[in-house]
């Protein structure tokens, strides 16, 4: 301790953030995502393959204005964005629970007035902030570039379509995020969970496959393809008639909200009255 | 200090009890109808490996829910009103619990704003708590390159980030060498003696008998024993303890003059002419040293009789002895 040991001093200040918890969790995950190699690598891969030469076709092509063919052939038909959003979500979510069940980093949060709600949300947050990177802004982003440089003067038309952008970019990005965290809260090491959710992807995109063989309707239980009617129906562009609609409906909100609250329970289960 | 506040008052935080608490995980029973009264100061919770030590800081943070009882923190129940008592007590638990891929300021600011400190505020008592533990440079280095004794200390840090009333350690001497258990416990009693309650939970006895004021010994989940830590070490009333030295001759004529002068209660030879008695009734010792200079022997000791806590520890165990209070 020295000679002359520093002496423990009280805190006079005032503990006025109790109610901002959420947003500290989910700026600190965010800047430490922001430094992931993994993160940055899928990232710049999606922003090569997804969003450059979309971006550049729809500066330098001819165009009277934004059409919603369009930004759904962008970012609903076929399975490009939907397999970067899923590697994005993997990389992102896998540590998220699964690095403080491993480092029983949890009882740092719960021996604090952080409720297991609060703990979630801010991971949550700061999974959907780095998915907007890839899966939000950069449509929008396209889709003002095609706007600013339309020939025609029906900007009304181009602004519906960007509100329906900014929807179908909010759905690409918070879909996936829920069903990583839970694959992130089964499992103590990272790994697992980011194959794990990859895996699950795929898994249901093959059992959709066969289903789809006798009945095309099944198509639906693959996330991708659930991903892709949905985009369609935002965009209001003319989908397959085999699409059972309330179907998709029920599996677009299981697949969003079930594995949110398994995650929540089993976060509960950690903490008393949190 | 809104929603959750400052849970609890500065000084009713301080005081713990527990009311015939049971905690079960599954057929294992942690706590069994374990009860104690645990009053502010440096607070020793002593019992073997798996005694519940851990189990009741655990109930006590509401971490692990209670089959039977209560436990109540300032008045405020474990329960149901966990999050108000967790907004005031700083814990450091035993186990490696520190996220890897962050440096000591960055984990303790970020747990200083996780327990409501603004920005600013938490970066600014984060290196003042880090000079405290004594983190010096390495402060800006990841978590999982240090040794475990600055593990320990950066868990304590991050348990007094926020300043809180009530403080519960959990083994914090765990995996550290002579060196480093030495300065935290300086650490610990220094933090002590600004009046905080520090609840030090510890199977090694020397530890908790140099830096707490209070004992509570847990066994198989009950209370074995608990008081002050002076009351419990205190030895028989009136007994004092002697150690003279002399020839042989002279050891057994003082020793039937001192029989003669007061009681005896134990008389054992140590070998190279040095006796030690266990008497009673002898006064000052006056008369003690009167008969020791009459019979030509050496007083080498005269003390009152004190237990040391492993001796305490034992007795209890052996269901001897009273409360120390």
């Amino acid at each position: 301790m020295g000679i002359n040991p520093i002496e423990y001093r009280a805190w006079k200040g005032d503990r006025s953030a109790q109610k901002a918890r959420m947003y500290v969790i989910a700026r600190s995950v965010f800047r430490h995502k922001m430094k992931a190699t993994g993160v940055l690598v899928v990232l710049a891969l999606g922003f090569l393959f997804l969003h450059a030469f979309q971006l550049i076709f729809s500066v330098i092509g001819p165009h009277e204005a934004l059409e919603a063919q369009t930004m759904f052939e962008y970012m609903g038909s076929g399975n490009t964005m939907a397999i970067f959003a899923i590697l994005l979500a993997a990389v992102t979510t896998s540590d998220l629970i699964s690095e403080d069940l491993a480092g029983r980093s949890f009882v740092l949060y719960f021996s604090r007035a952080v409720k297991a709600r609060d703990y979630l949300a801010g991971k949550g947050m700061a999974s959907v902030l780095v998915m907007s990177i890839m899966c939000a802004i950069p449509p929008v982003a396209v889709a003002v570039a095609a706007m600013a440089t339309q020939s025609g003067d029906d900007y009304a038309h181009s602004a519906g379509v960007l509100a329906r952008t900014v929807v179908a970019g909010a759905l690409i990005t918070v879909f996936f995020v829920p069903y990583g965290l839970m694959m992130s809260s089964f499992t103590k090491r990272k790994s697992y969970a980011a194959v794990g959710t990859f895996m699950s992807f795929f898994v249901l995109l093959i059992v959709a496959e066969i289903f789809a063989e006798f009945d095309p309707a099944w198509s639906i239980i693959s996330p991708a393809e659930a991903l892709s009617f949905s985009t369609g129906w935002i965009f209001g562009v003319d989908m397959p008639d085999y699409v059972n609609w309330p179907a998709l409906a029920c599996f677009m909100v299981a697949f969003i909200c079930a594995p949110a609250a398994i995650v929540y329970l089993r976060l509960k289960r950690q903490v008393v009255g949190g | 200090m809104t929603e959750v506040g400052r849970g609890v008052s500065e000084t009713a935080a301080r005081r713990l009890s527990a009311k015939d608490v049971t905690v079960r995980f599954g057929p294992v029973v942690a706590l069994d109808g374990f009860t104690a009264d645990i009053p502010e100061g440096v607070i020793g919770l002593l019992g073997p490996n798996g005694a519940g030590k851990s189990t009741f800081i655990k109930a006590s943070l509401g971490l692990v829910p209670l089959d039977r009882g209560s436990i109540s923190v300032g008045g405020l129940d474990s329960q149901t009103q966990s999050l108000r008592i967790r907004d005031d007590i700083g814990y450091m638990p035993e186990h490696d619990c520190l996220i890897p891929s962050m440096s000591s300021v960055e984990l303790v600011s970020y747990m200083g704003q996780v327990s409501g400190m603004g920005q600013r505020d938490a970066m600014q008592r984060c290196h003042e708590v880090l000079d405290f533990v004594g983190i010096g440079e390495e402060r800006y280095r990841l978590v999982r390159s240090y040794s475990t004794g600055m593990k320990q200390k950066v868990k304590l840090a991050q348990a007094i980030v926020h300043d809180p009333a009530l403080l519960f350690l959990d083994e914090p001497t765990s995996g550290m060498d002579p060196n480093g258990r030495e300065e935290m416990l300086d650490l610990v009693r220094r933090i002590g003696a600004t009046g905080k309650t520090i609840i030090v939970s510890s199977h090694i006895l020397q530890e908790v008998e140099r830096v707490c004021g209070h004992a509570v010994i847990i066994s198989e989940g009950r209370l074995v024993r608990e008081g002050k830590m002076g009351a419990l070490m205190a030895g028989e009333e009136g007994l004092q303890n002697l150690t003279v030295r002399g020839d042989a001759k002279a050891l057994d004529a003082f020793s039937r003059a001192l029989g003669a002068a007061c009681s005896i209660s134990k008389r054992t030879d140590e070998g190279v002419g040095q006796t030690s008695f266990s008497v009673r009734g002898c006064g000052d010792g006056r008369r003690i040293f009167a008969l020791a200079r009459e019979h030509g022997v050496q007083v080498r000791s005269y003390t009152p009789d004190r237990m040391s806590l492993e001796d305490v520890f034992l007795q209890a165990f052996q269901g001897g002895g009273a409360g120390g209070d």
